[in-house]
């Protein structure tokens, strides 16, 4: 099993919604963002359009950040695909970062809340789980996933533009729409073998 | 503006470009990486030298300049404490192959350098420990000289880094460093017992070698169709580590030395070899420096428009 995501850009409408959903889920702290929506426009006046690309960790077959990271705190798993950090072997060298080609991981280095008279009690109990000094990441809300639920940003997208399934199946919806829309990858000449897709605007 | 909500503010800023800088490595806390990887291939380079000329002094500066080092590398590990675990992973990552490296070196320099210095030492250089720490530093010399070059080629997300030509780039450099260590410590020593006229030949020779490396890696970057790597480039020659590149790299790593080689300013002495070779040195981290700042991530979108968010 290879767990993946189709992200239709036809259907993104640049809501955001993936993005606040995943910072709900996960209660991340300020600057550690799993999910984002890249938003930029293209052409001249009068004929622009806006143009929206949802990112987040492509969970590679081929992770370089996995091969570059020294202790072994990057790492896949083998049941799923699912490319995660064990937190408490990261010893915060960023090489992960570096290796990345998707720029989808983030370093949190710094006292978790929003506000500078410090976090609220809610923010409190959402960032304890997360610790300083490490580096974060999307693991496609692995939790949930095992649970029978879609990940955040897949239940919560309002124009249903997300849609996960397993990719070793032919059968998948994802595997479907991949074939039919001509799904596409972010840098396929990295050569990492993105679990992501995108189907064409 | 405090400097926890600054650097949040520079990220989101970083995050709505299409060309977003590398900051991690090289500002901040990040800048003891350099430091490291400066003072780590100074150090390796020194050693070899130092075994090549027989030059005791040299090896004790490369000991000290590669415990520096790894000082300097646990100064900006965001979980310093768990630097021990950086072994574990020798099989595919290069920063894993440089601390094994780093570890060799030092435990080696241990075995090996106290009896050459130290009167009534238990044990002598030319012992079995003594051997087994010439053994050990020399194996983790030749580690360090290679590895830091592989570390930034296996950073995909970086394209200006991502070239071939890193590697021997930075084997050039500590070749580099190496030898401006034994024209400082000859000084410090006042004892120039290595033919200077050989160190100085061997640093313009391989002063030529690092200069025609970086051309051919700007070149590479330049014609590569890699527009982040371009970027890097213009980073570097005409952006905002432009200064670093002109005046630490050019005018003080390369225009000095020169200068100061030729005979005009003064006539050679110990002490001018080791101005040759300080200029030299800082040169060397500058132009490590700026390459790692230049560096740029790849672009995520698969078409530029105007970016608005």
């Amino acid at each position: 099993m290879r767990w993946g995501m189709v992200i239709d850009l036809k259907r993104c409408i640049g809501c955001y919604g993936c993005q606040l959903a995943c910072k709900a889920e996960h209660g991340t702290p300020p600057g550690v963002y799993y999910a984002r929506v890249l938003k930029s426009e293209e052409g001249q006046y009068p004929t622009v359009r806006n143009l929206f690309l949802p990112v987040l960790c492509n969970h590679c077959e081929d992770p370089p950040c996995v091969e570059a990271c020294p202790t072994g705190a990057s790492f896949k798993w083998e049941e799923d695909g699912i490319v995660d950090i064990d937190h408490d072997l990261c010893v915060g060298c960023r090489s992960c970062m570096m290796a990345c080609p998707y720029t989808n991981r983030y370093f949190n280095d710094q006292v978790p809340h929003y506000h500078p008279q410090g976090a609220t009690p809610y923010e409190a109990a959402r960032a304890a789980p997360h610790p300083s000094n490490v580096v974060m990441k999307c693991n496609f809300c692995r939790d949930r996933v095992r649970a029978g639920k879609p990940p955040a940003c897949v239940a919560n997208c309002p124009t249903v533009a997300r849609i996960f399934g397993d990719l070793d199946d032919p059968t998948s919806e994802v595997s479907r729409l991949i074939k039919e829309r001509g799904g596409f990858t972010l840098h396929p000449e990295v050569g990492t073998g993105p679990s992501v897709y995108y189907l064409p605007a | 503006m405090t400097e926890i909500s600054a650097k949040y503010e520079q990220l989101i800023e970083d995050l709505r470009r299409d060309y977003r800088p590398q900051r991690e490595w090289g500002e901040g806390r990040g800048v003891f990486l350099v430091i490291g990887h400066f003072l780590v291939g100074v150090a390796a380079g020194a050693w070899l030298f130092g075994i090549i000329f027989n030059y005791v002094p040299g090896l004790v500066a490369g000991f000290l300049l590669a415990g520096g080092g790894g000082i300097a590398h646990l100064a900006f590990l965001g979980r310093p404490e768990r630097f021990w675990r950086m072994v574990r992973h020798v099989r595919t990552a290069w920063i894993s192959r440089g601390f094994v490296g780093l570890t060799l070196f030092l435990v080696g320099g241990v075995l090996y350098l106290p009896p050459l210095v130290l009167t009534g030492w238990p044990w002598a250089a030319d012992s079995m420990l003594g051997y087994l720490g010439w053994g050990m530093a020399a194996f983790g010399m030749v580690v360090l000289i290679v590895y830091m070059g592989f570390v930034y080629t296996a950073s995909k997300g970086i394209p200006f880094w991502n070239s071939p030509l890193h590697p021997v780039l930075y084997m050039a450099y500590a070749l580099r460093g190496g030898i401006a260590a034994l024209l400082v410590t000859m000084a410090l020593f006042n004892a120039p017992s290595v033919d200077a006229t050989s160190l100085v030949t061997i640093w313009i020779a391989v002063t030529g070698v690092v200069i025609v490396l970086f051309a051919l890696e700007i070149q590479g970057a330049l014609t590569g169709g890699n527009p982040a790597a371009r970027r890097s480039v213009r980073e570097m020659l005409a952006g905002r580590m432009a200064v670093y590149f002109y005046g630490g790299t050019l005018l003080i790593g390369l225009v000095v030395p020169l200068a100061l080689l030729s005979g005009h300013i003064a006539p050679l002495s110990v002490g001018i070899l080791a101005a040759i070779g300080l200029f030299s040195a800082l040169g060397d981290f500058f132009m490590k420096y700026t390459t790692i700042r230049a560096g740029i991530y790849l672009p995520l979108r698969p078409r530029q428009g105007r970016h608005v968010e």
